[in-house]
């Protein structure tokens, strides 16, 4: 057991931490908000150049061959700046499923180009009237002749419009939600057949909602057992990255909650001095320790395949900090007042971002409903592993 | 950054849930599991068996009858106790009082005290709390008079846990009503059977005697038994509640609760449905587990990283917070699994096997208030936050 960051780790966290500052703030954000794309490319390719795109790549395909340890300590960061990137959505969590399921050769296609930041494909998995979780899979692939076709509807595309490529989920064989028969496609974003709505999020997140028909597709995991190492890879990065990223925006909004309540005087007095506002600060200090803990719960165990207790973890983590997330950002508002309304004021993003973050890679009931069956199946409630 | 055990932990853990299971007397088990806190009898007789293997006093040194253990050992060993359930070495000996002893003692009490506090000989009770010193503790007014080679002590102590049942008493008295309130604390041991002690049992609301009132009127007190030097004994209470933070957090008891609580709604059937198969329990279920995992990473990173404890110096605080009120949302769960039955009052020695869920819970109202209530505990965070 061990519970501290390593030189490198806390070199990254630094270093990152230190550019965002200096480029970005919350009226950067919103400034970037507002803006056609809802996203900036050159704060993206700063990241590139950081080296963020190749942070999980493996050192054999040109990557930096990180952990989701490493991962934790970037997302943080970006949750703690409000930063709007599609690093979790285009690059690690499509390099991910590609590690965890993709032959050699596709590897050798596509995860150098994930590594330089050439490639930005986005993760087309969750579907309109599906839950979010790995199963859920409707979208159908059909071979016609040499090549593939693609049918169904794909959601909560992010950074869908500025993709180059989509990496689409869907079912060459089974029922809708089957863990056998699933497979992942990569799909041009102009193909012919495929229709895009934008839509921004309530965080201002651009996405898309693609309606696929007879979308022309090249398979990247056919087969059924890599397929589906490949999703549940995809989705554990992209557990340990929102729970990451939600404990940073908390973070933030607890530093700004801080600020408020030893500025702010009302009757006299700084607010922070009522017992009532204290002892909800004391709540939202406990509700950021636990998620700290199962953020870095979620980070250790992403890693790790077939192995239940790493899965039960990653379940509870992404219920635990949803959870701890939505509390502790709705009562940062609730302690600045009438500022923590406004648009204008940076606390209220945090709870803005919170509510899409504790959605993506399945909400915090499809989580309750994974890990019931978790424990149910080894009749232990915690899992009785070598891990405690 | 890394949760798992290391092999020797590993190992530890599989011998101590090795001993647990050929050791533990299967009627102390049963109680326990029942709803029972552990009688005094047995806590001895547990806590005997413990010590034969060197595990009763787990962290203090070899020499004095301790294993020595690690941080991270002492954690498992706590947990697999819990978990069992077997009573947890008694706290006011070996977690509060030996570890002061250790630190303040002179070589006279450790050598005569600490081997009989291991082994239960004798058994100690805390005295802190007065009638007009609760939260703020320095409000104490016993008074402990020097009279050449003794102390003439005269208050009242109250909620004083395990006293009608106790041997010993280690108490916080005045010795100097001039000094400023904390510089005139002093920590003193007194023997039950001294002349002009009585204890009072205090019923609670879950229908037992835990909690005594301690009058003390005329009470010689040999000197040698002053803790530390006279006025010295804010400085042992600070040092006893700073060495509390181990098994603050109580995880193991949390992850017991909802174990007996799983076997509750899988046996029981509420008009003709097992409550097990009821979604909304199920879900309630498995948030909780959830929420016990956190605590449990919480409390490793805490104790186990100093890095982490400096990002929150009152993480003893934090950890007692959340254990508080996971433990009473676990026991009022049960006390809803266990539906109109529970709701039975057995008493206190009561060997029918009925389970005493309902006493239980309405116990583990006192979580969140002895030990630092609740809101000093908050006090406290929002003071190392805001100043």
């Amino acid at each position: 057991m061990q519970f501290e960051l390593d030189e490198q780790q806390r070199a990254l966290q630094h270093s990152l931490a230190r550019l965002l500052a200096d480029r970005h703030d919350h009226e950067t954000r919103r400034r970037i908000a507002a803006s056609a794309t809802g996203w900036s490319e050159p704060h993206w390719r700063q990241l590139v150049e950081l080296g963020l795109a190749a942070l999980i790549v493996p050192e054999t395909h040109g990557g930096l061959g990180g952990t989701a340890v490493d991962l934790m300590v970037v997302m943080q960061e970006i949750g703690r700046s409000g930063l709007a990137s599609p690093l979790l959505g285009s690059c690690v969590v499509p390099a991910a499923a590609l590690c965890a399921g993709a032959d050699e050769a596709t590897q050798r296609a596509w995860l150098p180009a994930l590594a330089l930041g050439e490639a930005q494909p986005a993760w087309a998995h969750d579907e309109p009237g599906g839950d979010g979780g790995a199963l859920w899979v409707s979208t159908r692939a059909a071979s016609d002749g040499d090549r593939w076709l693609l049918d169904g509807r794909k959601s909560a595309v992010h950074h869908g419009a500025s993709a180059d490529r989509l990496v689409v989920s869907a079912r060459v064989a089974g029922a809708d939600g089957e863990p056998d028969g699933r497979a992942l496609f990569l799909a041009a974003p102009d193909a012919p057949g495929l229709a895009a709505r934008n839509v921004r999020l309530i965080d201002g997140t651009p996405a898309r909602e693609l309606t696929l028909r007879r979308v022309p597709a090249q398979p990247l995991v056919l087969e059924s057992g890599p397929a589906a190492r490949a999703i549940d890879a995809a989705l554990a990065f992209g557990i340990a990255g929102t729970c990451a990223e939600m404990l940073g925006a908390m973070e933030a909004a607890m530093r700004l909650t801080l600020e408020y309540l030893s500025t702010r005087k009302q009757f006299g007095r700084t607010i922070g001095q009522n017992q009532a506002l204290r002892h909800v600060l004391a709540d939202m200090q406990v509700s950021l320790d636990v998620t700290r803990s199962m953020a870095i719960a979620a980070a250790v165990q992403a890693g790790r395949r077939d192995d239940a207790g790493a899965r039960a973890d990653l379940h509870r983590a992404k219920l635990v900090v949803g959870r701890h997330a939505r509390s502790l950002t709705e009562a940062a508002i609730q302690l600045h007042g009438g500022i923590g309304m406004t648009e204008e004021y940076a606390v209220g993003h945090s709870l803005q971002r919170v509510l899409v973050l504790e959605t993506c890679f399945g909400d915090g009931d499809l989580h309750a409903a994974a890990l019931d069956a978790c424990v149910s199946r080894t009749d232990s409630p915690s899992g009785d592993g070598s891990s405690v | 950054m890394d949760l798992d055990l290391s092999p020797a932990q590993a190992a530890f853990r599989d011998e101590v849930r090795a001993f647990i299971r050929e050791r533990l007397p299967a009627d102390i088990r049963e109680r326990l599991r029942q709803g029972h806190l552990p009688r005094k009898q047995d806590t001895v007789r547990w806590q005997r068996i413990l010590a034969e293997r060197g595990w009763a006093a787990p962290h203090w040194p070899r020499a004095y009858g301790g294993a020595e253990l690690g941080q991270a050992e002492r954690i498992i060993l706590l947990d697999e106790l819990q978990r069992a359930p077997a009573p947890v070495p008694q706290v006011f000996n070996i977690n509060m009082l030996g570890p002061v002893l250790l630190e303040f003692g002179t070589e006279a009490q450790k050598a005569h005290f600490l081997p009989r506090l291991a082994n239960l000989d004798l058994w100690f009770c805390q005295g802190f709390s007065e009638p007009g010193a609760g939260s703020d503790l320095a409000a104490l007014r016993t008074t402990a008079r020097r009279e050449r080679d003794h102390y003439v002590v005269d208050g009242q102590k109250i909620w004083t846990s395990t006293a009608h049942v106790a041997d010993w008493m280690f108490a916080l008295v005045r010795t100097d009503a001039q000094a400023q309130r904390q510089r005139g604390i002093s920590f003193l041991l007194i023997d039950l059977k001294t002349p002009g002690i009585s204890v009072r049992p205090i019923r609670s609301i879950d229908g037992g005697e835990h909690l005594n009132e301690v009058f003390l009127e005329n009470v010689r007190v040999p000197v040698e038994n002053l803790v530390g030097e006279e006025g010295q004994g804010w400085e042992c209470a600070r040092f006893l509640l700073a060495n509390e933070r181990s098994g603050i957090a109580n995880v193991g008891a949390c992850r017991e609760r909802l174990q007996y609580a799983r076997e509750l709604a899988a046996r029981t059937r509420r008009a003709g449905r097992l409550l097990a198969d009821d979604a909304r329990l199920r879900h309630e279920l498995v948030v909780l587990d959830a929420e016990v995992r956190a605590l449990e990473v919480t409390n490793l990173r805490f104790l186990l990283s100093s890095a982490a404890q400096s990002s929150m110096p009152a993480f003893a605080s934090v950890l007692k917070l959340r254990g508080t009120a996971l433990q009473q949302q676990l026991h009022g769960l049960l006390v809803r699994l266990g539906g109109a039955d529970v709701r039975e009052h057995h008493g206190e020695d009561d060997e029918s096997g009925a389970p005493h869920l309902v006493e239980r819970y309405l116990f583990s109202r006192a979580g969140s208030i002895y030990g630092g209530t609740s809101e000093i505990q908050r006090d406290i965070v929002a003071k190392t936050l805001l100043g």
